[in-house]
């Protein structure tokens, strides 16, 4: 299946060492998939810790989720999971040889990504400003549990290395649209544009289980 | 093997409601309060499931090699093996001298 | 040569392209200066770069541990405090592992090997493979300034509260820079997956992979599973300083062994990604000088695979003592007994391949049988620290020391070695000098046991690893050890002197010196710039079919691009052509 065939009416190859078109768009898109797996155990750490001590403190997880706010974090995942939408129809612009249908669908996808932040930001400035803030800084007395502090650490990591995540596709996204008006995409080389599309829906697979995990917990 | 799967506007949005409406679902779940192992199961269910339709019609690994498919599926096999075998220690752990 | 009608099978036409010896255009002689140099997307090149970097550090490293041996000589202080010693082996630990240990097989050997095995010309990603390097370049450079602006001396792992609250060093800035070189493994790692799975020359079936790259492939398959992990380890740590997050520093609260949980999870496997990759080049090695077809191929190849997956399952053998519970302790030590198995699988694969073998005691060939030897050696003793009651004992002694240093020294770096000495020819087109490369190695495998060997006894006697002070009843055990290390320096030097004189007055180097049928010595010594500058080779025999001719190995195909995107017309030059199936 992987022998790079050999016959002549090939499209040629971005790059010289692949030897065709078809072998390099297969070897880019394994590449981000791989990608994707070191993500998924990158945050699978913070997962586990988050389940070793749910298991520990099952209800300090029920008293402090109280803090969060339902109703945003289910705002939050409609634009994400809208997003992941317009991206999809990104791609498919971008194989049907729409140019323009791509760079609108991106601009699209990179508001809804500052949605995203934005919302994020003002649910942050909330607790912080209630004293809610991770580990030893924690100086708010409304959650009545010793380890308080331990959830609003976990929940600080989970969310704002997801939110890091949201910003670095939100800069592939402008990459993208730069390179777009350049004229480097067409339907015969899109590679970069599935790739950061792979990389975007895996940040909205994140947050679909960081949404039950943090804020549905009753 | 197919890499170039082209998916049609309409089925597109079609992936995107049924998101939409499992995320409604997952928060009246969250209304219902169901009884406590319940409350986890079908939370964390909806999400294997948002998750699932994500992985297959949006990153298109329904129509690719299976390979890829298969990346995924190892990358969460060794997370539930990271976790589990964490947990075989934290949940059995008995304090050596109580009250320590 | 199957000549069946199947539909599926595309006949090619091949003919032969025996490699040309003494070649004037090589990758060496294009594209050189040192700009150049460093911004070449060459695999070759970055093997060599990275191969200067890891030789940088183990210097480094080596004459750290000749430090600590030194200040060992006496029971009391000798010439350093006790600070500095804490600081030392630390050091000696975190770099030998995170910037010899691991990249050095894979990024270094495997990086100039990889492409030639598969027949392509460059990885999949070249340049992503010069970032990795530069990757790597940046987090060495943030380690040794955290090295010159307080140091560190938590022991290289790292462990809380040791590493969240003490006072001392650097913390933050060294588990940054381990952080940081993560990434370089991680995209090594991506790299090398999909260069085997895609760019794999017409005929190259996964049974006919050379067993380096089956070596190379369970590498990077833990590479990319574990390393993230400890990134996300480290990063917890380095927010633990910072923020206070409380998850793993018991002073807020949160649970230290955690912590062991989440290095060890990528540490134990991490010594798989160091040793796996020298069985490969065991492999290699036997069956070249054996002359003789590998004994029990998949069974090895498919043991590299089970080394890789078991190894994800045997953490918490670092952690018998550390308050796990004891359910996780019997369930650890049961895994960990079920190493054994594949890598006694593959030990008794190249014993047999040697059984009978018409067998060249070269260099690389005594290399492998001392690898063989001493590897035993540290995997026996390792059985026995897997054994829970035997573990009580010996936990934190000198005992672990050795045997991990018998693994690690003793396996991977006289692998490495072996591997080394075995494609010194194709990487710099030059012989060694044979008679000092076996003087060498004699002093290195005496000063070898010597460094160790006393350590397994006095480990068993109980002195303890990591003590400044010991007692007097050690003094002789541990002055053994120290004339011993020395002796590995002296067979070190030698080395180092005569691979560099070889490099500008040994001998011209045949395209194949050792008669093997492995694909990168149908290249010429050394390789042109893409590797298979006119053609592309076309596999019929697997890699170790020595009983095959050798004119049925160094076939191809014309390519129609050179590799700088001009089209060029091929026009099929008279000769032999033969046919091939694919």
């Amino acid at each position: 299946m992987a022998q790079p065939s050999l016959s002549v009416k090939k499209e040629k190859p971005e790059h010289h060492h692949f030897v065709d078109a078809d072998q390099q768009f297969e070897a880019s898109k394994m590449g981000v998939w791989i990608f994707l797996v070191t993500e998924i155990l990158f945050f699978g750490g913070l997962f586990a810790a988050y389940i070793v001590y749910r298991a520990w403190y099952p209800e300090l997880f029920i008293a402090a989720s109280d803090e969060l706010d339902v109703f945003w974090g289910a705002v939050n995942t409609v634009v994400l999971i809208s997003s992941s939408l317009t991206v999809a129809m990104a791609i498919r612009s971008v194989q049907l040889n729409q140019i323009k249908g791509l760079i609108i669908n991106l601009w699209i996808t990179i508001s809804l990504a500052g949605v995203f932040m934005v919302i994020k930001y003002f649910e942050y400035a909330e607790k912080i400003g209630k004293g809610v803030l991770p580990g030893a800084h924690y100086t708010y007395d409304g959650v009545d549990h010793e380890k308080a502090n331990i959830f609003f650490s976990i929940y600080y990591m989970m969310t704002g290395l997801h939110g890091i995540h949201v910003l670095v596709g939100i800069s592939l996204m402008l990459w993208l649209v730069w390179k777009a008006k350049k004229g480097h995409f067409s339907s015969k080389y899109y590679n970069p544009v599935e790739g950061t599309g792979l990389y975007w829906h895996l940040v909205d697979i994140i947050w679909i289980f960081l949404f039950p995990l943090l804020y549905l917990i009753d | 093997m197919s890499g170039h799967h082209v998916s049609t506007a309409k089925f597109l949005w079609g992936v995107a409601i049924a998101l939409l409406f499992l995320t409604f679902l997952t928060v009246a779940a969250a209304w219902m309060h169901f009884p406590e192992p319940w409350n986890v199961i079908v939370k964390l269910g909806i999400a294997v499931v948002k998750a699932f339709i994500v992985a297959a019609f949006f990153m298109n690994l329904w129509w690719d090699t299976k390979f890829n498919a298969l990346l995924l599926f190892m990358s969460i096999l060794f997370l539930f093996i990271f976790v589990g075998i964490t947990l075989l220690d934290t949940l059995y752990r008995t304090d050596p001298i109580p009250g320590f | 040569m199957a000549t069946s009608d199947s539909p599926n099978i595309k006949k090619l036409q091949v003919r032969r392209y025996p490699p040309e010896e003494n070649p004037k255009k090589t990758y060496l002689t294009e594209e050189r200066g040192l700009w150049a140099w460093m911004t070449t997307v060459d695999h070759k090149k970055i093997g060599w770069l990275y191969l200067s970097s890891i030789a940088f550090f183990f210097f480094v490293a080596g004459v750290l541990a000749l430090l600590l041996r030194t200040e060992l000589l006496t029971p009391s202080q000798s010439f350093i405090t006790a600070d500095t010693y804490n600081q030392l082996f630390t050091l000696h630990g975190a770099i030998m592992v995170f910037f010899f240990l691991v990249p050095s097989v894979p990024a270094a050997l495997g990086n100039f090997i990889l492409p030639l095995q598969l027949g392509c010309k460059d990885v999949a990603f070249p340049r992503v493979n010069l970032l990795s390097f530069y990757i790597y370049v940046a987090g060495a450079i943030i380690v040794l300034t955290a090295i010159f602006t307080g140091g560190v001396d938590t022991g290289w792992t790292f462990y809380t509260p040791y590493s969240s609250s003490a006072a001392g060093g650097n913390i933050m800035m060294m588990t940054f820079g381990v952080f940081v070189l993560g990434f370089s493994s991680i995209l090594t790692g991506l790299n090398f997956i999909v260069t085997i799975h895609r760019m794999r020359s017409p005929g190259l079936t996964w049974n006919k992979l050379p067993l380096f790259l089956w070596g190379l492939y369970a590498t990077s398959v833990i590479q990319i599973l574990a390393t993230p992990v400890l990134a996300i380890t480290l990063l917890l740590l380095t927010m633990e300083r910072l923020l206070g997050i409380g998850i793993f520093d018991p002073a807020i609260g949160g649970d230290p062994v955690l912590y062991q949980h989440f290095f060890w999870f990528y540490s134990h496997p991490a010594v798989y990604i160091m040793i796996v990759p020298g069985f490969g080049i065991i492999s290699e090695i036997i069956t070249t000088f054996s002359r003789k077809h590998i004994f029990g191929y998949w069974a090895i190849a498919l043991s590299s695979l089970a080394i890789a997956f078991i190894g994800f399952l045997v953490w918490g053998h670092h952690m018998f003592v550390a308050g796990q519970s004891s359910l996780a302790n019997m369930v650890f030590s049961f895994l960990t007994f079920l190493v054994g198995i594949p890598t006694g699988i593959k030990i008794f694969n190249w014993v047999a391949t040697m059984y009978k073998g018409s067998i060249d005691l070269k260099t690389p060939m005594l290399y492998a049988m001392s690898f063989l030897f001493l590897f035993m050696i540290g995997g026996f003793t390792g059985i026995m620290l897997g054994a829970l009651s035997v573990d009580i004992h010996l936990h934190d002694t000198y005992y672990v020391v050795a045997h991990f240093h018998y693994v690690m020294m003793g396996g991977m770096v006289f692998a490495f070695l072996g591997g080394l000495h075995y494609w010194w020819p194709k990487m710099t087109g030059k012989m060694y000098n044979e008679f000092w490369a076996k003087i060498s190695l004699l002093i290195l495998f005496i000063g070898f046991n010597l460094t160790f060997l006393p350590q397994f006894v006095m480990g068993s006697l109980g002195m303890p690893r990591r003590y400044f002070n010991y007692l007097e009843q050690f003094q002789g055990y541990h002055q053994l050890s120290t004339w011993g290390a020395y002796l590995l320096g002296v067979g070190f030097v030698i080395m180092a002197v005569y691979l560099f004189h070889s490099m500008r007055n040994g001998k011209q180097a045949k395209a194949n010196p050792w008669g093997s049928r492995s694909l990168e010595w149908q290249a010429s010594s050394p390789p042109p710039l893409h590797n298979f500058e006119h053609h592309t080779p076309v596999i019929i025999h697997g890699s170790y079919d020595y009983h095959k001719p050798m004119s049925e190995f160094q076939l191809g195909i014309p390519t129609s691009h050179n590799g700088h995107g001009e089209e060029e017309t091929v026009t099929p030059e008279p000769g032999p052509a033969e046919e091939a199936d694919k």
